[in-house]
């Protein structure tokens, strides 16, 4: 193109032919800083042509008309065959040198996003990202999970149909490349790369480059393969972090069980103890004794049912069966229906309320919330000597966005390495008295969870433990209007 | 119906065999007589036949659901139903209320608790008609000339506490239902605005109850109603 316009021009300047020679040697150094070694060739061929052709006389024929010409027009051909090639050798190695510096780059980019992730997933997204990013393309990673065989991480922008999946599966077994400009199962659309370590394939890099780019350049592929390597090895990371945390969690599990065990058959078997022996001596004729059997009876019972009751409980959270109704609730009416049904277990320890005129009323399930305050006045009975007050007060946050509703103590309180097992469950504090296995906190807390609201404890300055529920507020509808 | 000897006949509805036999025990030591069936059918044909003063009805029955039970009752006798249903079970104790139980226990309950419960609702019959002034504490109800005066001191209500107050008066001792109350009070579209009656509730207890934090006669039934008790133990 642009020796046909060189040659055009030039047919309308009135310049003297040999000045063109040096035009056209221009335009093909400077075409050979744009394109490859082959098209500057043919463009030195087409001008060496087309100068002879259209300015060197006769005009308009191939033909010379002395020696002098034909040397000149022969030296023309090779220094602009030289020129060019030599250009376009020096643009081949700085293209190369740009390409290994990004490659550099692009590699130091993923190790830092790789290292900066605080989680394997994290590091997934960044990673596949990255490789979107550089390459144009979209990107899959497939996992290897021991039961379920490959998994694709939710990160990637590929989806795979069955038959990429397929190949994912092949690369998956051999624990080599293949797809697209391989040379396995190249009519794939995209590129399957192994993520390799020691001999296992830990998973598979998909990558879908756009349409026209070839994926068979060694670069590019060199390029992908660290990338696959980098993968690899965070992959192998997790794979041991997830192996040692399972370790862990089967060691807890295993450590609840036996707590479990202990505590539970304790529980369970002293109350039958005393049922069954009370039951044997009721035969006994003096009415006093007998009265006083029928008193531990009740005792018993009573805690064989809280303890059954905290069991069903437990499980039923546990299993997500809990499904709170939300409703209005009035913080007052919760508050003197818990102390109802605690009864006689607060025993000699004075309840005082403060519940400030005006609280508005909040979105909760009201038995699970009596079953809360329940448990918390229970809770207190447990750990604080006969005759100690407990406090029962709410209030709402400045924003009016919260309400709080606090049951507090003046028992031992909560020493602060305690406040972070205190909701676990089977979490008994030290020296704790019998009559519990360490469920009713880690109900409160999963009650108040699986309404929207929380629970925290804390020592108040004075003394004693505090737990303060809290639960978000709404405004409901307005009351319709009432008349006297 | 009250049997030759002149005490009150109990119908036991329940499958369980040792429950039976302890109801029996308890009931017949407190005075009354007791009669049993173990499925749904049977209780129908008892009450049919027996016209007993009062049913304790499980709600978990073999054959058909006590709430079911229940409903088929409820279509010729106003006869008073206590039942019994399992903790937590809310849905199942909602329903029998909804369906025209008066009362209800949740196992394991106490004998005292249940004789206590009994006497309520066989009282409540007793004395259900025409009375127009009724008492509790210090309250006094005038239900024909619509007035309440605490310890001989008027009251004043807004309409919609006085015919909340009413309602309860009306039901002493019978667990109303959050939607019998809304539907009642303030129309059937209103029933599941609950907040109305938490705030109704509130303001009634500020005016009649000597501590509105620790409630003796118009007491709350977590997640189910109100209740008012006209003689706390």
């Amino acid at each position: 193109m642009v020796i046909m316009a060189i040659s055009l021009a030039g047919w309308f300047v009135p310049m003297g032919y040999h000045a063109f020679g040096h035009v056209y040697l221009l335009a093909v150094i400077f075409l050979s800083l744009r394109v490859g070694r082959w098209p500057v060739l043919f463009a030195a061929v087409m001008s060496a042509v087309a100068w002879d052709y259209v300015f060197i006389p006769p005009r308009l024929s191939f033909s010379t008309l002395d020696l002098e010409d034909d040397a000149i027009l022969g030296t023309y051909f090779v220094s602009a065959l030289i020129a060019g090639q030599l250009t376009a050798r020096i643009r081949a190695q700085e293209q190369a040198e740009r390409r290994r510096e990004q490659r550099a780059s692009a590699l130091l980019r993923l190790t830092r996003a790789l290292t900066e992730a605080r989680s394997f997933d994290e590091a997934v997204a960044a990673s596949l990202r990255q490789i979107d990013e550089l390459f144009g393309a979209r990107t899959a990673l497939l996992l290897a999970d021991p039961r379920t065989g490959l998994q694709p991480h939710p990160a990637g922008t590929f989806s795979l149909h069955e038959r990429e999946r397929a190949v994912a599966d092949w690369v998956g077994r051999h624990g080599r490349e293949a797809g697209r400009g391989t040379g396995e199962l190249a009519t794939a659309e995209a590129l399957h790369v192994p993520l390799s370590r020691a001999g296992a394939v830990l998973g598979v890099l998909v990558v879908a480059l756009p349409a026209g780019e070839s994926p068979g350049t060694p670069e590019l592929r060199e390029l992908l393969a660290a990338f696959a390597a980098q993968i690899a090895l965070t992959a192998e990371r997790e794979h041991l972090r997830a192996a040692a945390e399972r370790q862990a969690l089967l060691a807890e599990s295993d450590r609840l069980h036996r707590t479990l065990l202990d505590s539970v058959s304790h529980e369970l078997k002293t109350p039958l103890a005393v049922l069954r022996a009370a039951a044997e001596n009721l035969g006994v004729e003096d009415a006093a004794r007998r009265g006083a059997l029928a008193g531990e009876i009740r005792t018993a019972t009573a805690r064989l049912e809280r303890l059954v009751a905290n069991l069903l409980d437990q499980t039923r959270l546990e299993s997500g069966a809990v499904r709170p109704q939300l409703d209005w609730c009035d913080a007052r009416d919760l508050v003197s229906v818990a102390r109802r049904a605690v009864g006689d277990a607060l025993a000699g320890r004075p309840v005082k309320v403060e519940i400030p005129p005006g609280l508005p009323l909040f979105r909760a399930d009201a038995r699970l919330m009596e079953q809360v305050f329940t448990n918390l006045l229970l809770n207190a009975a447990l750990h604080t000597p006969p005759g100690t007050p407990v406090t029962l007060s709410a209030g709402v946050d400045e924003a009016r966005s919260r309400i709080f509703v606090a049951v507090a103590d003046r028992g031992p309180g909560v020493a602060p390495e305690m406040r972070a097992h205190l909701f676990e469950k089977f979490h008994r504090g030290p020296g704790a008295r019998a009559g519990g296995v360490g469920l009713g906190l880690s109900i409160v807390h999963g009650l108040m969870r699986a309404q929207g609201g929380g629970i925290e404890a804390d020592s108040p300055p004075g003394g004693g433990a505090r737990f303060t529920v809290s639960l978000p507020l709404a405004a409901p509808d307005p009351i319709p209007h009432d008349h006297e | 119906m009250k049997t030759p000897s002149g005490k009150a006949e109990i119908l036991v509805v329940d499958d369980e065999l040792q429950l039976r036999r302890l109801l029996r025990f308890t009931l017949e030591d407190a005075g009354y007589d007791v009669r049993e069936a173990d499925a749904g059918h049977r209780a129908l044909v008892e009450v049919a036949h027996r016209r007993p003063d009062a049913v304790i009805l499980d709600l978990g029955l073999p054959d058909m659901s006590g709430v079911e039970v229940l409903k088929r009752l409820r279509e010729w006798t106003v006869l008073p139903v206590l039942i019994l249903s399992v903790l937590d079970d809310e849905g199942s104790k909602i329903a029998g209320l909804d369906a025209g139980a008066d009362d209800y226990l949740a196992k394991p309950f106490g004998g005292g608790e249940l004789l206590a419960r009994l006497r309520a609702l066989l009282r409540r019959i007793q004395s259900a008609e025409s009375v127009d002034r009724i008492r509790f504490g210090a309250i006094e109800v005038d239900l024909v000339a619509r007035r309440v005066t605490k310890a001989g001191q008027p009251v004043k209500l807004t309409a919609r506490e006085y015919a909340l107050l009413r309602m309860l008066v009306v039901h002493r001792d019978k667990v109303l239902t959050h939607r019998q109350i809304l539907s009642e009070l303030w129309g059937p579209k209103a029933e599941n605005q609950t907040h109305y009656l938490r705030v109704f509730m509130m303001r009634l207890r500020q005016k009649i109850e000597a501590d509105p934090d620790d409630p003796r006669h118009l007491q709350t039934e977590s997640g189910i109603g109100y209740r008012l008790v006209s003689e706390p133990s």
